[in-house]
């Protein structure tokens, strides 16, 4: 019994060394070589690199872009129309963004990571059509690559709105049933009253 | 104890490996690096810049991201880059139509642009002298600007762009299409050679040390030295190293 023990102690270490060791069959990067292996260096879909949501939250609605590392947007290329009839919107406030000076295109106004806007709304229509939104904006990658303006139409979800939806990957069900097995398993071996050794004839 | 002690270590082990599992689930759920381009049936399409998406403790709060529907077109997604130079006309500066085939027999570099783009407007004194280095070896650079035409002879007679434009704005970006670059963003730059056939793609700003590898390749091409997809294996093989040793 000893033996089967220290035989599942190699095991369960052989096995976690294995997976540390051994790379992502799906192509996923593991967390510790981000970064590291990224030579290829190929630019983001603009859909990928800027990414923009709108929220209500009392009588304001919130527009929020969340923006790739590397990428930037123009403050002054960004807008907010409204899309749905009937659908009043205020002037835009924007927080402070920080200063690019370029020696072409002199000081502007950018924002990184993420940002977010306010703006007042009024509804006309009693609530009978959804908030939609027209957004504008315009960004660059610092890598020297711009997109055009891009103008989306978005649906303002409302405060208590589930967060977005994320595709399941088909490595989740293999980590799901592993973490599942792997704490059994450790429960398993941990367990108080577990007789260790063969009792003696 | 020595079990006791092997026990323990086994199941540490064990539930770092669920906790592994886990992290690797949470990691490979960020958004997937979209590559801008594909990779080419034709010439080589070569892209710099490094970047990592929004990862998703960035969409904790109740917003409804990346949804909406496009009303216009986003970024450059590549489609097929022609084997050989497509035939376009558009208008010059003057807005003269002015047909592609009026360099027929040189290398050329075509960069397409735009006023508003910060990056394209970093290159332009790289073109101007890349042209003067390289016009004696049958090398013509050729800007195609997608803007409006009124704005680009400004900006054109403000730095004195001495190589030749072509200036258009949904014709234009039917010319890019016609390079395979659907919703272009900018710069790009193709590369030819003299006998029209396209060798290399660059998409973002052009640096030197890129620019002298391509045209080195080119002139090799032009000079029958070396065979086209031996050039453009050569060009993909360089900027891939030239972009591990120098940042963009």
């Amino acid at each position: 019994m000893k033996l089967s023990i220290r035989t599942a102690g190699v095991a369960a270490a052989a096995l976690t060394l294995a997976a540390l060791i051994l790379p992502g069959s799906a192509g996923a990067k593991p967390w510790w070589m981000r970064g590291v292996e990224s030579n290829e260096g190929d630019f983001l879909d603009p859909d990928v690199a800027y990414r923009a949501g709108s929220r209500v939250d009392g009588d304001v609605l919130r527009v929020r872009w969340v923006i790739a590392d590397g990428y930037y947007l123009y403050r002054h290329k960004m807008d907010i129309k409204p899309e749905s009839p009937d659908l009043v919107l205020g002037e835009p406030a924007f927080p402070r963004g920080s200063i690019k000076t370029d020696p072409y295109l002199g000081t502007q106004e950018i924002f990184t990571q993420q940002v977010e806007a306010t703006v007042p709304f009024t509804r006309m229509d009693a609530g009978a059509h959804p908030i939609q939104i027209k957004v504008t904006y315009q960004g660059c990658a610092e890598a020297g690559l711009c997109y055009p303006p891009i103008t989306k139409v978005i649906f303002a979800t409302s405060g208590a709105a589930p967060a977005p939806q994320v595709k399941s990957h088909p490595w989740e069900g293999v980590a799901i049933l592993g973490g599942g097995f792997a704490f059994l398993f450790a429960g398993f071996l941990l367990r108080k009253d577990r007789h260790l050794d063969t009792p003696a004839v | 104890m020595k079990v006791q002690a092997l026990r323990i270590g086994g199941g540490v082990l064990v539930m770092l490996f669920g906790l592994w599992a886990g992290l690797r689930v949470y990691v490979s759920h960020a958004p997937k690096r979209a590559a801008v381009a594909v990779a080419p049936a034709a010439g080589v399409r070569v892209a710099a810049g490094e970047a990592s998406p929004p990862v998703p403790s960035d969409f904790d709060a109740p917003f409804d991201l990346g949804v909406g529907t496009a009303v216009t077109p986003g970024g450059p997604i590549l489609l097929k880059i022609p084997e050989r130079l497509p035939e376009f006309t558009l208008g010059g500066r003057t807005g003269k139509p002015t047909s592609v085939a009026a360099w027929r027999g040189k290398s050329l570099i075509i960069n397409f642009w735009a006023t508003w783009c910060a990056p394209c407007r970093h290159e332009i004194p790289l073109l101007q002298s890349i042209r003067r280095e390289w016009s004696a070896r049958n090398v013509e650079v050729l800007g195609i600007a997608v803007d409006y035409r009124d704005k680009v002879v400004a900006y054109a007679d403000e730095l004195k762009i001495a190589y030749p434009l072509l200036i258009g704005e949904e014709d234009a970006l039917d010319v890019a299409r016609a390079f395979g670059v659907d919703s272009p963003a900018f710069p790009f730059t193709v590369f030819t050679d003299q006998r029209g056939e396209v060798v290399a793609l660059y998409v973002g700003e052009l640096h030197k040390p890129q620019a002298d590898l391509i045209l080195s390749v080119v002139q090799s091409l032009n000079q029958n030295r070396v065979q086209l997809p031996e050039a453009r294996h050569t060009i993909a093989e360089g900027l891939r190293s030239l972009s591990t040793k120098q940042p963009t």
